[in-house]
């Protein structure tokens, strides 16, 4: 096992030095620049032209990169040149609420989908398969912006139970996880159903019926555990998801956390804050498949011996 | 017996009800939540002499030499008087005593002496650039030297930047300054601050020191102000509905209507500092003729943009500066007000006639330019009703909704765009030379003006004004004349709009140039 997590963590070196490329080219080469916040009304293009240069923004792009990936992978994210503040700090001051937010949605997300899917695959194609089906279909479809607004409308505006936005208590916290919670929901709910109605149909499942064996434990105890096994692929993805599918969330809730710092980062055009969260967003996306991975392969010892043998 | 102990007891925990109530009730009182949308959100730092972007707070936090009044006029805040010497020279200082920072620091002449290098080599060292040193002449009492005369060095006394903060900490502190603490001498104790996020403040109880745009003139009436950050507009509506927020301190245009409907929030309208218009590129086809330009300009219906648009709220602009400006006060023959008939008369002039389906043609070439705004609902509202009024005298406008982060720079490309639909914010006629002035060609010069007169009556304004009064002949001339060659088309004035609720009252004036610190102390609890 031990083997095996050795080289799934090898395997990211190079795929996190070709999505830190990508990351620093994308936002460069995007029209603007973070001068635009700094310049004020009486300066002159001379004084423009200097500060230009004091960023370094007047080298060659690859120069740049070369720079800024020397800094980073000695942990040194580099200075937000229109917040003045260490990329670091602000990284570090916003993601305690981040993986708040991402955790209640994927708790939230995992719970229900998982009950939901065995549920709509032991009753399949019954009125509550169907109905359930059809509210994941919707929860997968729904904007999550114009969600994040209904529901503060209907449970913060007509209601009243939670605050309308912010993150000065726990039950702030409530609206934003629901609000991302329902996209996972739906999806690990059909994913659920999917390897539930499969592993349903294999002999094995067959014999125990044969046997006698009461259903519930039957889909409890055999076939929801062969099916976990899909559905740990998807939770692993959707670990580095949460935390940038709640960009929009944040933003519309008004919550500190990495989405926010982004959106105000990538209007301000400011290079090291938009490259700072992007690679933080990245290595949380890399480092949820790796735990995806390794839950399958502990789950699935064939995995491991294939892996181990290549 | 019993039932008389029994309502003793009903009583006694009803009373003791209402004074746990009351005393809720009057700690509520005790706070208040103002909320900051849009252009107000995002303020890095309190570092006044650093940032390129500061909030409302900032002016509660520090105090400045002087401050600005709604009509423009100037009023000492920590300065008790001033004066210029009679060739622009020198600017001497009288200061107030008894003026101490928050860390119980004394504020002096030594202070200013301090301060005013610390803008050396930030992006705001214009503001000091025409000091050449600062004397001390006694303890309060401070003269600037100047190197060349600079009449609108109050103006830039008066701007946020120009707050004033205390050397000792502002020294230890280094880029911490702003972000972990900021010490002024203003009204507020910063207690709290998480960018883009909130901002707490406490009551500075020794404040006695407040210019003569507040009433009040001892401290705040709240003990605590909090200033939430809600970049999304829907969200900060709603906190304000729902009493999550007490005041919404700029009102998007969008939910005026909704504002003005509901009974539970009180609106108030000041005097803005804002305008919208049309550059137009000068510097290509078909703008590089003047009477196509003019003929542009007097196309666009202002009153109707007015009333359709805004709901009557704000005015309609008919020059580039800011009614409250003397230098917007031009000769009338200048003034850009919509006349679609002399509008017509100009391009059919200019050999562009009537087509068969109502667009001008001239040698075969239909009269279609393009037309850019930056996203965002009021101007992709405003771009199209301006769309159909250039229709109306015969010119298609092809619209492009651009990215805000995005746009300026593809105006850098220079000949990319025709018109545009742009707003500025500020309170100096010196945006002429901004948004005009031949140097700065492609942003901020959007419309790409370069004319030899309008460089040397610019000089003459920027640079040979030895006093206000003069200062504001010589942009007058200046403005009038940038007028008279229409690179741009003038539009609206927004007016500043807050809304507040229930638990808040207002002075019925409102003083300064928008909800700056000397109206914040006049802002009480409702009862």
């Amino acid at each position: 096992m031990l083997h095996f997590a050795i080289r799934r963590l090898a395997m990211l070196v190079p795929v996190f030095l070709a999505v830190s490329l990508v990351i620093f080219m994308i936002i460069h080469l995007v029209p603007g620049d973070p001068l635009e916040h700094l310049i004020q009304v009486g300066s002159s293009p001379e004084q423009r032209a200097q500060m230009i240069a004091r960023y370094g923004l007047d080298q060659p792009l690859i120069v740049q990169y070369g720079r800024w990936l020397a800094k980073v992978v000695t942990g040194d994210l580099g200075d937000a040149i229109v917040m003045r503040q260490p990329v670091a700090r602000l990284i570090a001051e916003n993601m305690p609420h981040s993986l708040a937010l991402g955790g209640a949605a994927l708790i939230f997300s995992t719970t229900v989908g998982i009950v939901t899917g065995v549920l709509a695959a032991s009753f399949r194609d019954s009125l509550f398969d169907r109905a359930v089906m059809g509210f994941i279909l919707l929860g997968s479809t729904l904007p999550s912006f114009w969600l994040a607004l209904l529901m503060i409308l209907m449970f913060a505006v007509q209601f009243e139970w939670f605050p309308v936005s912010g993150a000065r208590s726990w039950d702030a916290l409530v609206l934003p996880a629901l609000t991302i919670g329902i996209g996972g929901t739906a999806l690990i709910a059909r994913v659920t159903r999917a390897a539930m109605i499969e592993i349903a149909g294999r002999d094995f499942v067959r014999v125990l019926h044969a046997k006698g064996l009461p259903f519930w434990r039957i889909q409890l105890r055999h076939v929801l555990q062969q099916a976990m096994l899909p559905v740990m692929t998807i939770l692993g993805l959707r670990i580095g998801w949460i935390l940038g599918g709640a960009v929009t969330v944040e933003y519309v809730f008004a919550r500190p956390g990495l989405g926010s710092l982004l959106i105000t980062a990538l209007g301000q055009r400011d290079y090291p804050l938009v490259q700072g969260c992007l690679l933080m967003l990245a290595i949380a996306v890399m480092l949820g498949t790796l735990l995806g991975d390794l839950a399958q392969a502990a789950l699935d010892p064939r995995l491991r011996e294939a892996m181990g043998a290549r | 017996m019993k039932t008389m102990m029994t309502r003793s007891l009903l009583a006694l925990s009803l009373a003791g009800l209402s004074l746990t109530g009351l005393a809720a009730t009057s700690a509520q009182a005790q706070e208040a939540t103002f909320v900051m949308t849009a252009r107000l959100v995002g303020a890095p730092t309190y570092n006044p002499t650093k940032a390129t972007k500061l909030n409302t707070a900032t002016t509660l936090i520090f105090d400045r030499l002087v401050v600005q009044d709604a009509d423009q006029s100037f009023h000492g805040q920590l300065a008790a008087s001033w004066e210029a010497s009679p060739d622009g020279m020198q600017w001497t200082f009288k200061l107030k005593p008894g003026v101490k920072f928050h860390n119980g620091e004394p504020f002096n002449a030594r202070t200013i002496e301090w301060w005013v290098p610390q803008f050396k080599g930030t992006e705001n060292a214009f503001t000091v650039e025409a000091i050449e040193r600062v004397e001390v002449v006694d303890d309060l009492t401070v003269r600037f030297h100047m190197k060349h005369p600079d009449p609108n060095l109050l103006f830039n006394l008066a701007t946020s930047f120009m707050c004033i903060p205390e050397p000792k900490s502002y020294t230890a502190l280094g880029d911490k300054f702003g972000v972990t603490e900021a010490i002024g001498t203003g009204p507020y104790k910063l207690q709290q601050f998480s960018v883009g996020q909130q901002t707490v403040l406490v009551r500075n109880d020794d404040y006695a020191w407040a210019s003569d745009l507040s009433a009040n003139k001892g401290p705040a009436k709240f003990k605590k102000l909090t200033f939430r950050e809600i970049a999304e507009e829907s969200t900060a509506y709603l906190e304000l509905k729902t009493g999550g927020a007490d005041m919404l301190v700029n009102v998007p245009t969008d939910f005026l209507p909704r504002i003005q409907a509901d009974k539970a929030v009180k609106l108030v309208t000041i005097p803005g500092n804002e305008l919208v218009y049309m550059p137009i590129n000068t510097s290509v086809e078909p703008f590089t003729d003047v009477r196509l330009r003019e003929a542009t300009a007097f196309a666009v219906n202002q009153k109707e943009i007015l009333t359709s648009l805004y709901g009557g709220n704000g005015a309609v602009a008919d020059t580039f500066l800011i009614s409250s400006l003397k230098e917007s006060q031009v000769d009338p023959k200048y003034k850009i007000s919509y006349d679609p008939e002399r509008s017509k008369k100009l391009f059919d002039a200019a050999g562009w006639k009537a087509g068969p389906d109502g667009i001008r043609v001239k040698d075969g070439k239909r009269l279609e330019v393009k037309l850019w705004t930056q996203n965002g609902t009021e101007f992709k509202r405003l771009v199209e009703i301006v769309q159909a009024q250039l229709k109306a005298v015969g010119m298609q406008a092809d619209i492009s909704i651009i990215d805000a982060g995005s746009i300026n720079a593809q105006y850098r490309k220079k000949t990319e765009h025709q018109l545009a639909i742009r707003s500025y914010q500020w309170t100096n006629a010196d945006i002429v030379d901004w948004f005009f002035a031949a140097k700065r060609a492609g942003y901020p010069n959007v419309s790409m003006f370069n004319d030899p007169e309008a460089e040397r009556l610019n000089d003459i304004a920027m640079n040979k004004s030895k006093s206000w009064e003069e200062r504001v002949a010589n942009f007058t001339k200046y403005h009038e004349y940038v007028l008279s060659q229409y690179p741009f088309a003038p539009i609206y004035q927004p007016a500043q709009s807050l809304a507040y609720g229930k638990r808040i009252t207002l002075p019925q004036v409102i003083r300064g140039t928008g909800l700056y610190g000397p109206t914040m102390l006049d802002i009480a609890p409702a009862n």
